[in-house]
């Protein structure tokens, strides 16, 4: 049920009357955290069905964002309250605000956000595509919370643009879900120490990100310069060490949704990968 | 305990800085004895196919049942498919239970027989060869109490002389001090303790572990977890069900030995315990005996045996014990027990833990309530006062497992109305990930050779140095039996335990 809402008080207002459910009882909420999701209308469908399989495993306030710099100035939001069963006879909810911000509230999330934060919960910030480093909205957002995910290979410019994100990591902790995608490899790639110690060119058969991440983190453990090859697919396919093929990790893929649910459980700076990035170029 | 760790070749291996790596069993042959029982039907091999499923398995693995029961490899295998499909918490994917199905092996024997041992050797030494388990064994002794002595001697006579041995066995350790020693010194003879894993499925119950996170991970529960705030605790240990067709078992056991000795005693220790210096298996087992060696002994007016009669549960008529079948007529048997219990340390020196088990209840549930002292001096007039409860912290193992805590609140509105509330904490509310079977997580932690959550053999005697005590005094009377209806909450005895001490069981 959505209904159009014009204020934080509204907002408010529509969720508690939500919570109180059909039968005059209110609902149990069970939240971890405070999960926002900026999301230009262009990336609104696919993060639409990564926070659907999310939703279960992190009862959270979700918060998406919808940037529309050309509309009227104004927010317009809806609420949605959802159920799901847990143990006998009780439900516990959820709660799901899509704010649309419009005009001159795209230039200041952080006002419109901070009072509908969970109160002692950490914040998640889901960005979609390119941050843009150095803009206000962006920089806003950054200060308000605890982490920001993003996925590089939404990203163009690589590997220049790491430089920027490196910029960010003394202020906020950061996941990559790109990296993420590396993880069923490194583990894997780290069984072949000692004798991986020496490579000097590694061939990536994947996306760019992950290409540019897997060099950056292989020159920064083995502290050794690394040349990198990468041939473009769309996913982690393959990985060549000084020309011969390194045999595939066991075990499946994880889907988008288990990826960005597993960054949601980590509340500390990824050193490894912060220095992976640093590392992206030569 | 925990199933990450960081790599001790980190210092070497640069590339294992950072990552998250599970830790992995050795490669090794699990061999069930009992094979063709309800255990390994119902728990068993539906936690070693959730464990294959998540590749919590080593990779060289293999298994071996045994049974009396005639059967192929092909009928066993067929046998536990169906019964990981009725019974496994996952959705059954054919390429994992084929996985462990070209693992299986089947040998029917007599657990005593010479030749038999020799056929589960071979069977062993087969997967050794085929799939690299490389000589070590874990037994799994799911068999009557009165089997495993034999068992443990015949296993001891031909365990592998490459690897390691490893022995998981059932409740009850035993029926009494004596014949639980005597296992002891039969272990002793063939196995190190290290090698020893007893188990109670109520360790492996992740909120039963979530016990000592909530007191050792929170700074704001330890400091008032004694007798200056405690008033009392009330540990609940209730089933609706009755002996389910295990009357030569229960006839045998009864509530003392089937629940009290094991289930309620570990559920007091790990209540009562000091916070051990670290999470290592002796560093917590050393606690919980400090805590069973400062129990002392309670006298008959503190222990309240029943057993149902006919009845009531869930709207359905069920009949009392001694009509179930295999049951005697006359059987003396308890199938509830509740006792107030001191633990007499620095701690808990007079503070009441009043505990319960019984089949039959009114409902399923197993919960410990810590009950506070009531606030010193509310400033509310007597008659508000009278209306207050004290503050209740409750955690519940099953089911709903969670944790709540009952305070006072006003209720809105003019003058001051206090009404006592429920704050609740819902585990599958909050974590969504599926929590895992006991069983998965004992096995899993017994492959990696993780005792944490297993019983020792100085605990498992002090338990039964308890019971002993209570069983003995039990000689000298006759009860009237049954003295309680099925579907109720056990005799009027066991409230008037509590009663005379100006307290209630708690209302469920």
């Amino acid at each position: 049920m959505a209904t159009a809402l014009a204020s934080i008080a509204e907002i408010e207002r529509e969720l508690g009357a939500q919570r109180m459910g059909e039968s005059g009882e209110p609902m149990q909420r069970t939240s971890v955290m405070t999960h926002l999701a900026w999301v230009p209308e262009q990336w609104v469908e696919a993060a639409e069905d990564v926070l659907a399989g999310l939703a279960e495993r992190h009862p959270s306030r979700t918060i998406v964002l919808v940037p529309e710099p050309e509309a009227d100035d104004g927010i317009e939001a809806s609420v949605e309250v959802d159920c799901y069963p847990v143990g006998r006879d009780r439900k516990v909810s959820m709660e799901t605000i899509r704010l649309r911000l419009c005009g001159n509230r795209v230039q200041a999330p952080a006002s419109v956000v901070e009072p509908l934060l969970l109160p002692d919960l950490p914040a998640f910030l889901r960005w979609r595509g390119l941050p843009p480093f150095g803009e206000r909205p962006f920089e806003q957002l950054v200060d308000t919370v605890d982490r920001l995910i993003v996925d590089s290979t939404e990203w163009p410019g690589l590997p220049e643009t790491y430089e920027r994100l490196a910029e960010i990591f003394d202020r906020v902790a950061v996941s990559d879900i790109a990296w993420a995608r590396t993880s069923r490899w490194r583990p894997h790639l780290a069984t072949l120490w000692p004798g991986i110690a020496g490579v000097s060119r590694v061939k990536v058969t994947g996306t760019e990100a992950q290409a540019h991440l897997l060099a950056g983190w292989l020159r920064s453990r083995l502290g050794r310069e690394i040349e990198l090859e990468h041939e473009a697919a769309d996913k982690l396919v393959g990985v060549e060490l000084d020309g011969e093929p390194v045999a595939f990790p066991p075990g499946d893929p994880p889907n988008p949704a288990d990826v960005l649910s597993d960054e949601l459980e980590r509340y500390t700076r990824d050193r490894v990968y912060e220095d992976a990035v640093r590392a992206t170029r030569m | 305990m925990a199933t990450t760790q960081k790599p001790a070749a980190a210092e070497e291996n640069p590339l294992l800085e950072g990552l998250r790596l599970r830790r992995t069993p050795d490669p090794c042959a699990l061999v069930i004895f009992g094979a063709s029982g309800d255990l390994t039907k119902r728990k068993l091999f539906p936690a070693l196919y959730s464990l294959a499923l998540r590749r919590l398995l080593p990779e060289k693995f293999g298994i071996v049942g045994v049974a009396r029961t005639e059967e192929s490899d092909d009928q066993f295998r067929d046998a536990m498919k169906a019964a990981v499909q009725e019974f496994g918490r996952d959705a059954f994917r054919d390429e994992t239970w084929d996985w462990l199905a070209e693992r299986m092996r089947y040998v029917a024997t007599d657990f005593a027989e010479e030749e038999g041992q020799q056929r589960v050797v071979t069977a062993l030494n087969e997967l050794d060869e085929k799939y690299g388990t490389g000589g070590n064994r874990v037994y799994y002794l799911a068999v009557p109490p009165n089997a495993i002595a034999t068992l443990i001697h015949e296993i001891g006579e031909h365990r592998s002389a490459e690897g390691w041995t490893r022995l998981i066995i059932e409740k009850p350790f035993g029926r009494d001090l004596a014949s639980a020693k005597e296992l002891n010194v039969e272990l002793q003879r063939n196995f190190d303790e290290s090698e020893v894993f007893r188990i109670d499925h109520y360790l492996g119950k992740e909120t039963v572990q979530n016990l000592l996170a909530l007191r050792f991970a929170n700074g704001i529960f330890e400091p008032i977890w004694n007798r200056q705030f405690v008033d009392h605790v009330q540990i609940t240990v209730a089933e609706s069900i009755g002996i389910e067709g295990r009357a030569a078992f229960y006839e045998q056991a009864g509530a003392i030995r089937d629940i009290f000795q094991n289930h309620l005693l570990q559920l007091v220790a790990l209540t009562a315990m000091e916070p051990p210096i670290d999470f290592t298996a002796e560093s917590v087992r050393n606690e919980k005996v400090k805590v069973l060696r400062a129990m002392h002994t309670p006298g008959p007016k503190h222990v309240v045996r029943g057993q149902y009669g006919p009845g009531f549960v869930e709207g359905e008529e069920v009949p009392g014990y001694r009509d179930e079948e295999g049951v005697a007529r006359d059987s003396m048997t308890e199938t509830f027990v509740a006792a107030k219990l001191y633990v007499d340390n620095w701690r808990w020196a007079d503070t009441p833990f009043y505990v319960r088990a019984g089949k039959r209840l009114a409902r399923r549930e197993t919960t410990i309530a810590i009950e506070f002292k009531r606030a010193p001096h509310p400033p509310f007039e007597t008659s508000v006062e009278e209306e207050l409860r004290p503050n209740v912290l409750v955690v519940h193992v099953q089911p709903d497992e969670g944790v709540s805590l009952e305070f006072a609140a006003k209720v809105p509105g003019q003058g001051m109305t206090l009404r006592t509330v429920h704050m609740d904490f819902l585990y599958g509310g909050a974590f969504r990930t599926g929590i895992p079977e006991a069983y998965e997580r004992l096995i899993l932690d017994c492959l990696l050779g993780d005792a944490t959550l297993f019983t020792r053999a100085d605990e498992v005697e002090e338990q039964w140095s308890l019971v002993d005590a209570i069983v003995a005094f039990w000689q000298r009377d006759r009860p009237a039996f049954p003295n309680y209806e099925a579907g109720t909450w056990g005799p009027a005895a066991a409230d008037d335990l509590v009663k005379r001490d100006r307290r209630a069981w708690r209302r469920h």
